[in-house]
């Protein structure tokens, strides 16, 4: 009996010391970010957490935070699971964050936006391309990425204007990103007069696409667009269909913007071309970001830049209104317009920043912009 | 007649990978009755350990001036590394709970099986890693036909190690062991062959034909990652179930089937019920011949 006693009174000490010290600890700001940090879209996510921590670590070496000792992060894994997601949103209101970076997939962003909104806790999202994440009209929802609404069409206008393509062969695999993005290149392409000659869908977290890539060899489309949620994915298509002889010219979307595409698809991925949001590499702005961020975590892929930045534009935010409170965060979230890493950050009433597609082309193991919808070929 | 042909090959070369997989399930449960949970993680620790001795020699330049050593260094490495792991994780995992119930030890399979992906994840990381990617470039050309020298190389390799397993279970002493402890663990002990080494083969064997469709899949995939044991080990349990569990013809027949299934009817009908196919066939079979295919046999062919 007085054994078991003591064990209990032990535990009950051992459960209070994390409220003893809690209290007793310096005053922190917390915020929280959401990305899939295991699963098949884990490198995706880790650049974002890496690009919350470099804004973090930035904004710190510039004097902090007013009030606080100091920022902590909270790094939720969502594994690109809607389910999941919605539970690390919950996790963060327990936390009692200020605001949250997240999520990577926009079937996870969706959702869990509604759970932070009902808390007005503002989430703005790095990397969630569908209509749907700021077309509910959440009042805290933000996004720094484009929409792929203007993804879709400036990827059809490229396809028509550029490659001059008549035929069509568009695979997906059934996410809310990739097959809305997909759908809408084919509503697009079909506007623009162009024939989608089959659209098919693979499986996430499929390794062999010989039967569908086999598939499209035989309907030899002029254009093969890749709709993919992740780089990985990507990689192993592009490999398997030059191994099979695809001829038709690959396009692909900004899930692709990932330096390790290149790693691991190698010489398959020369020639490829991609739509993805204009970063403009020459401002010091990228130039410091990084010569932050490349020593410390390897080289800048797809959202890490928009990740820094829409941790900036939270602690700006936060600390322009002097306070925590949503509606002051709001309001100064609005007035925003600075040049950022990725690019300039103005938000309209939606929440959106805009997005700047263009077509980039993947050249000597490099992405190289290419093409604008606006101001066609930029090389040469 | 092409497509056919092309996704033929295709099926072929998938088939064969699962196979491989899928007698190492099998095997374990000949001689004790165990699924084995925790075998995609060797296939997995296979294609890493392939990644790294192939990155190094290619590092070194070896891989160029000596391509066909390289490759069959890697490959002995490999299943040499994998054989080890196997026997260890039997000793550590399954050795213990084998006077248990045999829902313990399959509990334990499982959590060794989440041990061992995030053993994989944290030291390995959550990146892929790139095969490198000089081997068996290019193909043959058979008018709209494609096979390229990796296909052959898997196919080639698939049959060697199959006909070597074979040889192994059927011709030889330690397969006649094999047979006789799958057949009556105390029986066999009365004349003297030593089940837990007898168990402790099994493991190594079956572990060291995934570590060789690690490679495998590493090379003709282009690059491995920490989770890619779990997928093809669900398949490949799926076709030892479909040709029989405990048979080892059957599962070298049950995943040239799955294989198969999974290309046609991606290739005919649509990529993304490709899953649907594979198991809609291992259920049917399953509704009408519980055993699988070639039945749990309790004559001396089970191992």
């Amino acid at each position: 009996m007085m054994r078991s006693k003591t064990w209990k009174l032990l535990m009950l000490g051992l459960i209070l010391v994390p409220f003893v010290f809690g209290t007793a600890s310096a005053k922190t700001l917390k915020i929280g970010s959401m990305s899939p940090l295991t699963g098949p879209y884990a490198s995706d996510g880790t650049d974002i957490k890496n690009g919350v921590l470099t804004a973090i670590e930035v904004f710190e070496a510039a004097g902090g935070m007013p009030g606080y000792d100091k920022i902590e992060l909270f790094p939720q894994d969502t594994a690109c699971d809607p389910k999941q997601a919605v539970a690390s949103a919950n996790k963060l209101i327990n936390l009692e964050v200020v605001g949250v970076i997240g999520a990577y997939c926009s079937s996870s962003t969706i959702p869990s936006s509604v759970t932070l909104n009902e808390e007005e806790i503002p989430m703005l999202t790095p990397a969630s391309t569908n209509e749907a994440v700021t077309d509910r009209g959440l009042p805290y929802m933000f996004r720094l990425c484009g929409r792929d609404d203007d993804q879709a069409p400036a990827a059809a206008k490229f396809l028509k204007e550029y490659l001059k393509a008549k035929t069509i062969f568009i695979v997906d695999d059934k996410t809310t990103y990739s097959q809305g993005l997909a759908d809408g290149v084919a509503k697009s392409a079909k506007e623009m007069g162009m024939e989608v000659v089959e659209h098919d869908h693979v499986n996430q977290g499929d390794k062999d696409f010989a039967a569908v890539l086999t598939k499209a060899k035989a309907a030899n489309a002029d254009v093969f667009y890749m709709s993919l949620q992740g780089y990985s994915p990507g990689a192993l298509m592009t490999l398997q269909a030059k191994r099979l002889g695809l001829e038709s010219q690959i396009v692909t979307q900004d899930a692709m913007f990932q330096p390790k595409f290149m790693d691991v698809a190698k010489e398959a991925s020369e020639g490829i071309y991609l739509t993805y949001g204009f970063t403009d590499t020459s401002t010091p702005e990228y130039k410091s970001f990084e010569d932050l961020y490349v020593p410390k975590y390897g080289p800048i892929a797809a959202y890490a830049t928009y990740a820094y930045d829409a941790a900036t534009v939270l602690l700006k935010a936060i600390k322009a209104a002097g306070s925590t409170d949503p509606d002051k965060i709001k309001a100064e979230i609005m007035k925003m317009d600075f040049d950022g890493v990725a690019k300039r950050i103005k938000f309209n009433e939606k929440g959106d920043s805009g997005s700047s597609y263009i077509a980039y082309k993947i050249e000597n193991g490099k992405f190289v912009p290419f093409w604008s919808p606006v101001k066609g070929l930029l090389q040469k | 007649m092409e497509y056919f042909i092309q996704q033929l090959i295709n099926g072929i070369t998938l088939g064969g990978l699962y196979a491989l997989i899928a007698l190492g399930y099998t095997m374990v449960y000949g001689v004790i009755q165990l699924i084995n949970f925790a075998h995609g993680e060797f296939f997995a620790a296979g294609g890493y350990v392939g990644v790294i001795v192939l990155s190094y020699l290619a590092g070194n330049g070896h891989l160029e001036t000596h391509p066909f050593l390289c490759l069959a260094a890697s490959f002995a490495l490999t299943m040499v590394y994998c054989a080890f792991l196997a026997m260890g994780v039997e000793k550590v995992a399954y050795k213990p709970l084998r006077l248990q119930s045999r829902l313990a030890v399959l509990l334990s399979a499982l959590g060794m099986s989440i041990f061992l992906q995030n053993a994989l994840m944290l030291t390995q990381g959550v990146y892929d890693k790139a095969y490198p990617s000089e081997l068996f470039q290019g193909g043959l050309e058979f008018g709209d036909v494609t096979v390229s020298y990796l296909q052959i190389m898997m196919v080639g390799m698939t049959v060697v190690l199959l006909v070597g397993l074979n040889l192994l279970v059927f011709k030889t002493k330690i397969g006649m062991a094999m047979r006789a402890t799958a057949q009556d663990k105390i029986m066999s002990s009365l004349v003297s062959i030593s089940a837990n080494r007898i168990i402790s083969l099994t493991f190594a064997i079956g572990a060291g034909l995934a570590a060789a469709a690690g490679i495998m899949v590493g090379l003709y995939y282009g690059s491995v990652r920490y989770d890619m044991g779990f997928l093809p080990g669900i398949k490949a349990f799926a076709a030892a179930v479909l040709g029989g569990i405990g048979n080892i013809t059957g599962a070298m027949l049950g995943g040239l089937i799955i294989g198969m299934i999974e290309i046609f009817g991606a290739g005919y009908i649509s990529g993304q019920y490709k899953d649907v196919f594979a198991f809609i066939i291992l259920i049917s079979v399953l509704y009408f011949k519980p055993t699988g295919i070639m039945g749990e046999n309790i004559d001396d062919t089970r191992v």
